[in-house]
């Protein structure tokens, strides 16, 4: 089964995230499997925030699916992720 | 920081065949009693010999127009210490010296010396003003021939413009497409339809297009070294950099009201700072995921501002290609390409620095070329103003 509405990805693009791996998760359009790609709105944002609230307990780089922020994302991490969310 | 900015800039074509050129432009900028002094020679013949001539003159005319010794005597002094030409026993180089100075106020003091050059023109706006210069007699010693200075006194104002050229421009076409050159009257007809065209041109196009045209009149194969150098006064182009939010928010507000009033380009760098002007301004914040490097998070759009860029990665390589006086062609399409040709394109950078400590950035695995906001805006400064002459200034927030 795959999702009727878009999955809504935001990455963060800060300078904490940005160093931390995140420009490798910029690559999206080549790691990411063209069925989730296209059931996905992926955006960059300046700043989720996920740096500066205690209650994550995780580090940089950070992306937001849906609602819900992940920390310490590598281009693995996000291709699992973003299937297991698109096929649900 | 100045009202005004004084635009000066030169194009030369050497005579056909010639390596080296029989004319000489100098230009000094002495920023501490705002003088700017532009002179050009025209040496006797060309190549060598000439070049050789008008750098001395250039030189020495240069050198006492920053002196205080009076203008007659100076030119005196430089007829005076000219070689003597071996075939035509005499010694000779023409000259124009512009002296440019400018107080707190928009106009601009023009104290112009001439010998056997072509006239200089002037236009305010694209309109030619005519003027009659003060003659006087040098009556040297030893003179081959009667050597009359001119002696002028304008005034420019915002959107004038001073021309000085050599013979090369006003004898193009000499004998050929016109039989008596171009003559002056062309050369202001033409450089009027120039301006009457393209009302901002800058003082780099407007020479090089004379210099060109007069080359064509000369079928492509210059009889003469022909230079034209303009002037032109205009307003600033300013532009605005804000880097990292204040210290205290309240002072958040304000910062948005100094975005907003001022008069030119504005860039914003740091995530953080561009969320607080997006949440003021109320205009959305949208990354642009198109254009970015490896090295360089990527910019965004903003209504209201010009260029929104990530911070201190952003910031740092732009102090280092800056330092380096990298072409902007050189770079990839990212922020930092984007902001080097902001500032390549304006003549006042004012920059805002926000205070405040970044949380993100105390982590100790975050690379150290991260450094301290103060001392890379201090880079930039240092680059913008030694290496591309620009006005910059600073201000803690």
């Amino acid at each position: 089964m795959i999702r009727k509405t878009k999955v809504s990805v935001k990455i963060c693009v800060g300078t904490a995230c940005f160093v931390q791996g995140g420009a490798d998760l910029l690559l999206y359009q080549d790691f990411l499997d063209p069925v989730v790609l296209a059931n996905c709105d992926i955006e960059g944002v300046s700043c989720i925030g996920g740096c500066k609230d205690d209650t994550l307990k995780t580090r940089p780089p950070y992306i937001q699916i849906d609602d819900k922020i992940y920390g310490e994302m590598t281009q693995d991490k996000m291709c699992a992720l973003l299937s297991e969310v698109v096929h649900a | 920081m100045n009202n005004v900015f004084i635009d000066v800039d030169y194009a030369q074509i050497y005579k056909h065949g010639q390596k080296i050129g029989g004319d000489v432009f100098l230009l000094s900028r002495k920023p501490d009693s705002n003088q700017i002094v532009c002179t050009l020679s025209d040496g006797l013949g060309s190549g060598v010999k000439a070049n050789v001539l008008a750098s001395l003159t250039a030189r020495m005319a240069h050198k006492l127009s920053f002196s205080d010794m009076d203008l007659t005597h100076s030119a005196k002094l430089i007829m005076n210490t000219l070689p003597v030409c071996k075939e035509r026993k005499i010694s000779y180089a023409t000259f124009t010296i512009a002296d440019l100075r400018h107080n707190s106020d928009e106009d601009v003091q023009v104290n112009l010396v001439e010998y056997d050059n072509p006239s200089a023109l002037v236009f305010h706006g694209s309109e030619p003003e005519y003027w009659e210069s003060e003659k006087i007699d040098l009556m040297r010693e030893g003179a081959f021939k009667k050597e009359v200075l001119g002696r002028s006194h304008l005034n420019l104002t915002i959107g004038s413009r001073l021309l000085i050229f050599s013979d090369g421009v006003t004898q193009a076409g000499m004998g050929k497409a016109l039989p008596l050159g171009w003559r002056l009257k062309g050369v202001r007809t033409y450089a009027q339809e120039l301006i009457e065209q393209n009302p901002d041109i800058s003082s780099h196009d407007l020479s090089y297009a004379i210099v060109q045209k007069a080359h064509t009149l000369d079928r492509l194969s210059a009889k003469d070294d022909i230079t034209c150098m303009v002037v032109y006064v205009r307003k600033p182009r300013r532009t605005l950099v804000v880097t990292g939010p204040p210290f205290v928010p309240e002072h958040d507000q304000l910062l948005v009201e100094k975005i907003k009033q001022f008069e030119g380009k504005r860039i914003v760098s740091g995530g953080t700072t561009a969320q607080i002007v997006s949440r003021i301004l109320g205009s959305p914040l949208k990354v642009d995921m198109k254009c970015w490097s490896p090295d360089v998070p990527p910019c965004s759009v903003m209504e209201g501002v010009d260029l929104v860029t990530e911070g201190m990665l952003t910031l740092s390589k732009v102090a280092v290609a800056l330092e380096q006086k990298k072409s902007s062609l050189t770079l990839a399409n990212d922020a930092v390409k984007k902001f080097i040709e902001v500032m390549q394109d304006s003549d006042q950078v004012h920059f805002i620095v926000g205070t405040k400590i970044n949380e993100a950035h105390q982590d100790p695995n975050i690379p150290v070329e991260i450094g301290i906001r103060r001392t890379l805006i201090g880079r930039l400064r240092k680059a913008l103003e030694e290496k591309y002459l620009k006005e910059t200034s600073l201000e803690y927030m």
